[in-house]
């Protein structure tokens, strides 16, 4: 009887330890079919940003004009961005942009439009202008083809991420074109975590392949069709304009004869791109970012005015005004170039900056970011950035924003009218000058947690609303307020 | 320029050697957003008005290259 007990409870046992097993596997293979069923998504659904930018800056180096004369620009920049989820693992992203600007700097290139006496029904008139001469002045936008225009930008990346989301790789198609330039790029990327995703690697390249529509300066572009004799030619822009000296004399030796035509107009950018993320404990994390660039071809800007101090002046306009040419009151009088800017036909960047972000309280977070700048053009950098978001409730956060910048100047640069022609490079573009320049100021920022908002069947996410103050010691001065509206498809 | 470069290998050292292992459940700090390490999305603008107005560019997820502005 007690063996049959035994029996009993053992075959009892057994039969709870085999259920046990059965319910166990089954459990398990649910659980597997859960996960793999329920797979979270790398990007739930569509995401639509609509962003836009003002941007506005004033200064008095126009590159333009040779290092002397008015910045002012306005820009643009309406931006829509579409992150559409292709499947569990892939995300395809299309973001298109248009830079709609006008510029005072760069309608300079034919400088003498003002007057009108080159302006006619939008053309520019050739022959003998004598009955109403041409005046400009680097102060003064004219109305030329280049006073605005309107970049377009279209970039395709797809990105696909492995099951474990620890590794992803994705590909990314580029272009943008404007009035005189056109460029195409193409990008691989990769990046690999580990150590529990406490550590992220990534590597990425891009290549640029551009292209110049060269646009150069109105007095140099006579000079190019009708070489010596560009001042008398019946068919010049400049025939019968009295084109004067230092002292006013109406002459005929004007001669920029540094300036050679452009017969290569590609410019090609190869960039690689290390980084590496780390978190360093549960409210602190960093990282550090490199990019090895080259690029080679035509690095210089066809349209920038350069002027040779070991060269006598020629200025077309008001010979009264010629004591004054460099105040901003002057409205007639033209300085003619001697050449454009000419610079190496390759320069090689190396940039290493870093990320640490600090997570203070549930109210505040820091970020900052650090860069370093070197380049075989002899240009150093430093770049520092602080950030302190203020979440002032579940919906609003107020963010605080400092940048310093300061930079050498590069060796090719040399201020207006103070080069030599005996050099093989020059440039008198402030933007390859030595500065520092401060940047300041707010973001403000809403998520909407329930998505009352809705727009067609996009329900908003976020939004964001940034302006910031530029100000550079050279005395260029800008604005800039950018928005973002992030919509999701319910 | 050395000091500074030294210091920069000193704290890639620190980042890849000195780490504590942070596990999932104890990232809630790291997830905000915040804390990303990464450009927000009005910064874009921004980025691009620098490269053109300043000499240096990259290490930011900016632009490296590309467009007649880029210095």
């Amino acid at each position: 009887m007690v063996e049959k007990q035994e029996e009993a409870v053992g075959a009892i046992k057994f039969f709870l330890a085999g259920s046990c097993l059965v319910i166990c596997s089954i459990v398990h293979g649910q659980t597997q079919d859960s996960l793999v069923r329920y797979k979270k998504k790398v990007l739930e659904t569509v995401e639509v940003d609509m962003l836009m930018s003002y941007y506005e800056q004033e200064g008095k180096h126009a590159a333009v004009t040779g290092g002397l004369g008015n910045e002012q620009l306005t820009d643009y920049s309406p931006t829509i961005v579409v992150r559409i989820p292709i499947s569990e693992d892939a995300v395809l992203t299309a973001d298109v942009g248009l830079s709609a600007y006008t510029s005072a700097s760069s309608s300079n290139g034919n400088p003498f439009n003002r007057s009108g006496a080159s302006y006619v029904n939008g053309e520019t008139p050739r022959g003998n202008v004598a009955a109403s001469p041409p005046q400009g002045s680097p102060w003064y936008a004219s109305t030329g083809a280049s006073a605005k225009d309107v970049l377009t930008t279209l970039n395709i990346n797809y990105q696909k991420a492995s099951d474990d989301r620890n590794t992803y790789w994705g590909v990314n198609i580029g272009g943008s074109t404007e009035w005189d330039y056109e460029s195409f790029s193409v990008g691989l990327s990769y990046a690999k975590l580990w150590n529990e995703k406490n550590t992220e690697f990534t590597l990425s390249t891009q290549l640029f392949f551009d292209r110049w529509k060269p646009v150069i300066p109105t007095e140099l572009h006579e000079y190019e069709l009708f070489d010596d004799s560009f001042l008398y030619n019946d068919d010049s822009y400049f025939s019968g304009v009295s084109v004067m000296d230092e002292q006013g004399n109406s002459v005929a030796s004007y001669l920029p004869s540094n300036f050679t035509s452009y017969t290569a107009t590609n410019r090609n950018s190869y960039a690689i791109s290390l980084g590496i993320t780390q978190i360093i404990s549960p409210k602190l994390q960093g990282a550090l970012f490199t990019d090895l660039v080259l690029q080679q071809g035509l690095l210089s800007n066809p349209l920038q005015r350069v002027y040779f101090q070991d060269r006598p002046n020629f200025f077309v306009g008001n010979y009264r005004t010629l004591g004054a040419y460099s105040d901003p009151a002057n409205r007639d009088l033209f300085h003619l170039a001697d050449d454009v800017e000419r610079l190496p036909n390759q320069r090689f960047k190396l940039p290493l900056g870093a990320r640490l972000n600090y997570y203070i309280n549930e109210y505040f977070v820091l970020r900052s970011y650090m860069r370093i700048y070197q380049d075989n053009w002899g240009i150093r950098s430093t770049t520092f950035q602080f950030e302190i978001p203020y979440r002032v409730n579940i919906s609003w956060k107020f963010t605080p924003i400092y940048r310093y910048y300061k930079q050498t100047a590069s060796s090719h640069f040399a201020p207006y009218n103070r080069h030599l022609s005996t050099a093989a490079f020059y440039t008198s573009d402030y933007d390859l000058s030595g500065f520092d320049a401060h940047q300041w100021g707010i973001s403000l920022a809403y998520r909407s947690v329930l998505r009352q908002l809705t727009l067609l069947d996009f329900g908003l996410k976020s939004a964001q609303i940034r302006a910031q103050n530029y100000q550079r010691s050279d005395g260029l001065q800008a604005f800039i307020v950018s928005t973002a509206f992030r919509f999701v498809l319910d | 320029m050395k000091k500074l470069n030294f210091i920069t290998l000193l704290s890639v050292l620190a980042l890849a050697t000195s780490c504590m292992v942070v596990k999932e459940y104890n990232k809630v700090a790291l997830n905000d957003e915040d804390m990303q390490l990464s450009a927000v999305d009005c910064e874009r603008f921004e980025t691009n008005f620098q490269i053109y107005r300043e000499a240096a560019a990259g290490a930011n997820g900016g632009k490296t290259g590309g467009g007649c502005g880029c210095n």
